[in-house]
């Protein structure tokens, strides 16, 4: 009985915590823009994460190791620093951009400017980081954040979307000049979608957890059905910015714009419950970022860590997610708009894709970690497909949208 | 090996340089584009909250960013790469010059006239989505 | 000696380098980052220390670094562990002292008592 609670809060929280800022940037502009022609992107990079999630908890769970701890013994020092740096980077902007994600929610209910309210939302993550207990980070946002399957709802209160939004299904209306920026949303959604932060996360929470081989089926069961249902709230987004915000010629550049989309169906109701759950999984995701970052380089260099540990217990994993914590404010304060920032950095974390995750497959493969447990051939090709499609997306938009004023 | 994926690469590189010209827009219309956009957000905030579909307070948040967005415009428009004609710019900053007022001083209660600056966003994003290529 | 007895026996580098460090009190305290061996008069090379800090991971990236780390960090971090010390050498190494009879480490200590416990709900 136990382990199916534990099973059913494992879906509900994987649901609730697949949407973050980079997801609702990218769902909203993709609908607002090109209507459904981006769907493909969100499913491809929903396989590829329900994949890469099930592996990521499997090898924690055999092996006893997480991710990083074997990639520093397994490929080295010098290796090691490659998904480090690649990780700070790409973290650096997304956690910046999950934090004014929560300023903007913060802003939408209060009606105060979101750069006056982004030093709260900074502490307010600090806070959590620093002194919250990990079952209560993993679960509290994640749970909150079921408030987005309200956009699975919204979809049928407005009857689905008209024929001529619903053709972009299969044959997007990209217009002359478009290409590029579409190129570039794609690599934003899959960038978005299949964020290395989340595996780091995932794996170290399995030893945090102690998770063993008993829970191998939870894990697969958590991947596959709370993954799915989780993509279901961001697809939604995707059909609600078509039917509503593409009509208006309104392109959903800002956070707010997006939240626009809820009003429609469901009045001042609908506009606050977007506003609620774009809190609730920003924060989810702001506290997953900041934590995977101590994790890598903890876990990394063989220091003490763990959330469930006092402060002083963990000292360098503490101090170095705080200071981690500053640098992200730094660039937060800079004063880009959080929906631009996420966009920019879905796409540099799509293309440092392969630099995170070609070591995991590597290490799935390895029958000293995992026994039998190692992957499939397809779970193999698939990722390798996944991961080289956006990496070419990415390295050919950036250019181009860089080039022609964009990104 | 190598020498076959390098030789990609740059063929890669190539085609995009090639194609970059039809892939991208150019500034102005870009630019011309996402003012429209904005435009059109803006003019459906001050509906909604006066329909009672958001609060004041979200739409409040919401103008802090379109003003971000479209303040400063008048001054960069016209030198971008791509804009049109002098009539045409003109055209442009005088509708661009009585929508932002609108969207720097938004009508959000009964105490003013809402609809008139909702008929001024509307022209401005008719026009500046047209510019844009729309 | 049986076959399998010397298996055990025989180690490789990978099986020392990079692995986590764990004291006898549990508490991780850093990663091997080099070896020491001391090449003997009977012609046998010996692994006599294993080294941790942040000066051997430099020269792990290039020799040149390795300078400039010892100039800036004055010298003070680059930690040898006795061979001796190790219990055993599984994926991670158990030493058989304390957290605290090791330098190896210190720094997670030192921020503590200098830092953190500046900021309140460190735990100090």
């Amino acid at each position: 009985m136990k382990k199916w609670l534990s099973i059913i809060l494992g879906i509900m929280t994987a649901t609730g915590g697949f949407l973050d800022v980079g997801a609702f940037a990218t769902a909203g502009v993709a609908g607002a823009k090109f209507g459904l022609g981006l769907i493909w992107a969100m499913l491809l990079g929903t396989v590829a994460i329900i994949l890469l999630l099930e592996m990521a908890g499997r090898f924690a769970a055999v092996s006893g190791k997480t991710y990083m701890d074997a990639i520093r013994e397994d490929f080295g020092f010098k290796f090691y620093l490659l998904p480090l740096t690649s990780e700070l980077i790409a973290n650096s902007l997304m956690l910046a951009a999950e934090i004014g994600g929560i300023a903007i929610a913060l802003s939408l209910f209060t009606g105060i400017s979101w750069h006056s309210v982004f030093p709260v939302a900074a502490l307010l993550v600090w806070v959590l980081c620093w002194r919250a207990p990990f079952s209560l980070i993993e679960n509290v946002p994640a749970l909150l954040g079921l408030v987005t399957l309200s956009f699975v709802v919204a979809v049928f209160v407005l009857g689905g979307p008209q024929p001529e939004v619903l053709s972009t299904l299969w044959k997007p209306n990209i217009k002359q000049g478009e290409l590029a920026n579409y190129l570039y949303l794609s690599a934003a959604i899959l960038g978005a979608i299949i964020s290395p932060y989340l595996l780091y996360f995932y794996s170290s929470g399995a030893r945090e957890e102690k998770w063993s081989e008993d829970d191998l089926v939870a894990n697969r069961v958590t991947s596959i059905v709370g993954m799915g249902f989780g993509s279901l709230s961001a697809i939604a987004l995707i059909f609600l910015a078509a039917i509503v915000l593409q009509p208006l010629n309104i392109s959903a550049s800002t956070l707010g714009e997006v939240g626009i989309t809820m009003a429609k169906p469901f009045g001042v109701i609908g506009s606050l419950l977007f506003a609620g759950g774009l809190f609730a999984c920003c924060l989810g995701a702001a506290l997953e970022v900041a934590l995977s970052v101590g994790y890598n380089i903890a876990q990394g260099l063989g220091w003490e860590w763990g959330e469930d540990k006092k402060p002083v217990e963990a000292a360098r994993f503490n101090l170095a997610m705080t200071i981690f914590l500053l640098v992200a404010v730094a660039i937060g304060l800079i004063g880009i708009d959080p929906l631009q920032l996420a966009l920019f950095g879905s796409t540099i974390t799509a293309l440092f894709l392969p630099i995170s995750l070609v070591p995991l497959l590597v290490l799935m493969n390895d029958r000293q970690y995992l026994g039998d447990k190692t992957n499939r051939r397809f779970t193999n090709s698939a990722i390798l497909l996944v991961l080289v499609i956006a990496f070419v997306v990415a390295a050919v938009s950036l250019p181009l949208e860089f080039l022609s004023g964009g990104g | 090996m190598w020498r076959n994926t390098g030789i990609g690469f740059l063929l890669l590189v190539l085609l995009v340089m090639v194609t970059g010209c039809q892939a991208t827009q150019s500034e102005f219309t870009r630019t011309a584009g996402d003012a429209g956009a904005a435009f059109a957000a803006a003019s459906t905030t001050i509906t909604y909250v006066h329909q009672g579909k958001i609060t004041k307070a979200y739409a409040s948040s919401a103008f802090v960013n379109y003003q971000s967005e479209l303040d400063g415009l008048d001054q960069s428009l016209p030198s971008q790469q791509g804009a049109p004609d002098k009539p045409a710019i003109k055209h442009l900053l005088d509708l661009y010059k009585q929508a932002i007022k609108a969207v720097d001083n938004p009508c959000l209660d009964a105490s003013c006239d809402w609809r008139r600056q909702v008929e001024a966003l509307n022209r401005a994003s008719e026009t500046f989505v047209k510019a844009g290529g729309s | 000696m049986p076959e399998s007895d010397q298996q055990k026996e025989d180690l490789s580098i990978g099986d020392i380098i990079d692995n986590q460090l764990e004291t006898h009190d549990k508490r991780k305290i850093g990663r091997v980052a080099d070896i020491v061996a001391e090449w003997r008069e009977d012609g046998s090379l010996v692994l006599t220390d294993i080294v941790s800090g942040p000066q051997a991971l430099a020269r792990r990236v290039s020799s040149h670094l390795r300078p400039i780390f010892a100039f800036f960090l004055r010298d003070r971090f680059e930690h040898r562990i006795p061979i001796d010390d190790i219990d055993d050498f599984e994926p991670t190494l158990h030493l058989r002292k304390n957290a605290a009879d090791y330098e190896v480490g210190q720094s997670d200590r030192w921020i503590a008592d200098h830092i953190l416990r500046w900021i309140p709900g460190s735990g100090h």
